[in-house]
């Protein structure tokens, strides 16, 4: 449990360290901005509306998985470039053990960003409307769906040094564009999770985001245990590979 | 298991018929060797494949063939041995952000060792003064000290090195020689690669030579020198008429080469005693002073160079 401890909290030094944090900070203004301004002279309706149009789109599609993108991937991906996955690794610790507490922390760092977002352009919402219901379902998305995020391109970011390039295009390219153009493949949409649970929580916000998103099944049990699922067959895949492949490279 | 060279009976780390490839590229080919309490020099020139075969004995690579165990056991399978075995990697391992402090800290933690040694660590390789900077501002030798107090912080019984000097200056590698010696007159087993043959023959008990990915030679540095019998010597001879001096050392049977350079004479033989008898009777012989009758390369470098250069 010590070392457990201490992983954590290297990790999370070294995710929330640095002038990456200060610029997804920034990331995570422009909902709040995109609300601000774009809500002005609106009615309390009207401002619901504004808000599942722009910002909420921003937040899900945009700053959450590019913090998850960045942090995850940095999550093994660093130790790896650094030469310290050797430091990490030649511990008396199951190697699934490490992986979980290194996503632990790529998590509680992502979230903590995202959800800060968040939080900021539901209050503007609150706000604007006097409806301050989005706070709490919204911070609970966030956690869902960057958990799901964080441990895929945290697997993706161990694979190979261009995580961040084939991050972006996943998330731009099949997250942003492909799965709303094929309604098909919404169930294999990772933002979705989270969406589904806030849908389920905030019963005004389900016509609306089925107007932008297309149908959406709302709830938040089934969102929850489908982000365990894929979270923990990710970070179970990168202990299996940490065990069975070669942990560096000539 | 001591009819070889390359074992030892009381072996703490065993490498037997271990290979590894890497795509096309074969690094270490079908090396058997043992490793057991004392200092075991790794020696061998870049490229020879110390690192993988030390990544390997670690868990670090898995090997394409043979097998490796510490401590009895298979690293990669029961991670439960790192508790007592540590390394120190050539690369730098290091965390920038963190201080020396935390750094040592940090290995404790990960390792379940109490943290009490911390200081004991950072003091063992005289670090304290810069044990609350950030190592992102520590020298490479400051580094690599770092490093080694993170493993001794784990009280580790196999401690593996891999160049673990490179970078320090003179007094910090007597420092840290004295520690490698110090663990081994306790018992542990202690593991250095270098490709500094001085550093090796300084600490090393016994020596594994390794040239492209195989075991060129084994034992310690007098037993190697020995076993090489037919290594020829070099030596430089200062002598008034090297011309002269040159034609009666070519009609010897002990002399197989002679390179003249101005007053100074480089001559190849196969038997160093009996050249030292010859010398003064043919300077004589010719009445040319003689000044210096001096082997160039008496250290284990010369062995090294041989080895590589014989394969």
């Amino acid at each position: 449990m010590r070392g457990f401890a201490a992983i954590v909290k290297v990790s999370l030094r070294q995710a929330l360290g640095g002038k990456r944090v200060i610029v997804l900070g920034l990331l995570g203004l422009v909902p709040t901005l995109v609300m601000w301004l774009s809500s002005r002279n609106l009615t309390a309706g009207a401002a619901a509306r504004r808000f599942y149009d722009a910002p909420f789109g921003i937040l899900f599609l945009m700053v959450l998985p590019v913090c998850a993108l960045v942090i995850g991937s940095g999550t093994m991906g660093d130790e790896r470039r650094d030469g310290t996955l050797s430091f990490l690794l030649l511990r008396p610790m199951r190697r699934w053990v490490i992986v979980t507490a290194k996503f632990v922390a790529a998590w509680v760092a992502s979230t903590t960003i995202v959800a800060a977002s968040g939080l900021l352009a539901a209050i503007t919402l609150g706000a604007r409307s006097g409806d301050y219901a989005a706070t709490g379902p919204i911070v609970l998305a966030v956690a869902i769906s960057s958990a799901v995020y964080v441990a895929v391109f945290m697997l993706l970011g161990y694979l190979t040094s261009r995580a961040v390039l084939i991050g972006l295009v996943y998330v731009f390219i099949w997250e942003s564009s492909i799965t709303f153009a094929a309604a098909g493949l919404a169930n294999v949409s990772l933002f979705r999770i989270g969406v589904t649970a806030y849908a389920a929580l905030v019963p005004a916000s389900r016509q609306p985001l089925n107007e932008v998103l297309g149908s959406l099944a709302p709830g938040a049990w089934g969102a929850m245990a489908k982000a365990v699922v894929i979270t923990t067959l990710a970070v179970l895949a990168l202990a299996s590979l940490l065990r069975r492949r070669d942990a560096l490279s000539e | 298991m001591t009819s070889s060279p390359a074992t030892v009976r009381d072996a703490t780390v065993e490498v037997t018929a271990v290979s590894k490839w890497f795509g096309q590229k074969v690094a270490v080919s079908d090396l058997s060797c043992s490793f057991g309490p004392g200092i075991t020099g790794l020696l061998g020139p870049n490229g020879a494949g110390k690192t993988t075969l030390l990544r390997m004995v670690c868990g670090l690579l898995r090997p394409s063939d043979g097998s490796v165990t510490i401590l009895g056991v298979d690293p990669r399978r029961q991670p439960s041995v790192y508790a007592k075995a540590a390394l120190v990697p050539e690369e730098d391992a290091v965390y920038p952000a963190l201080t020396a402090r935390q750094f040592v800290r940090y290995a404790t933690d990960l390792s379940g060792a109490p943290r009490s040694r911390v200081d004991e660590a950072i003091t063992a390789v005289d670090l304290q003064a810069a044990a609350d900077r950030p190592i992102a501002g520590f020298s490479k030798g400051m580094r690599q000290r770092a490093k080694v107090a993170a493993a001794l912080v784990t009280g580790p019984d196999v401690l593996i090195l891999d160049e673990p000097l490179n970078g320090t200056d003179p007094v910090q590698r007597a420092h840290l020689i004295d520690i490698f010696r110090r663990l081994a007159d306790e018992g542990k087993t202690v593991i250095v690669s270098s490709h500094v043959l001085a550093e090796v023959e300084r600490m090393a008990d016994r020596v594994l030579a390794v040239v492209d990915g195989r075991l060129a030679a084994a034992g310690d540095v007098g037993a190697i020198r020995h076993a090489m019998a037919d290594i020829p010597y070099r030596v430089r001879i200062e002598v008034g008429d090297t011309r002269r001096m040159a034609a009666l050392l070519l009609e010897t049977d002990v002399v197989s080469s002679v390179a003249v350079s101005g007053s100074t004479l480089h001559v190849e033989t196969s038997d160093l005693a009996d050249l030292g008898r010859l010398v003064p009777r043919m300077a004589k012989q010719v009445d040319a002073r003689l000044t210096a009758f001096e082997p160039e390369d008496e250290s284990l470098e010369s062995v090294f160079r041989y080895l590589v250069h014989r394969r």
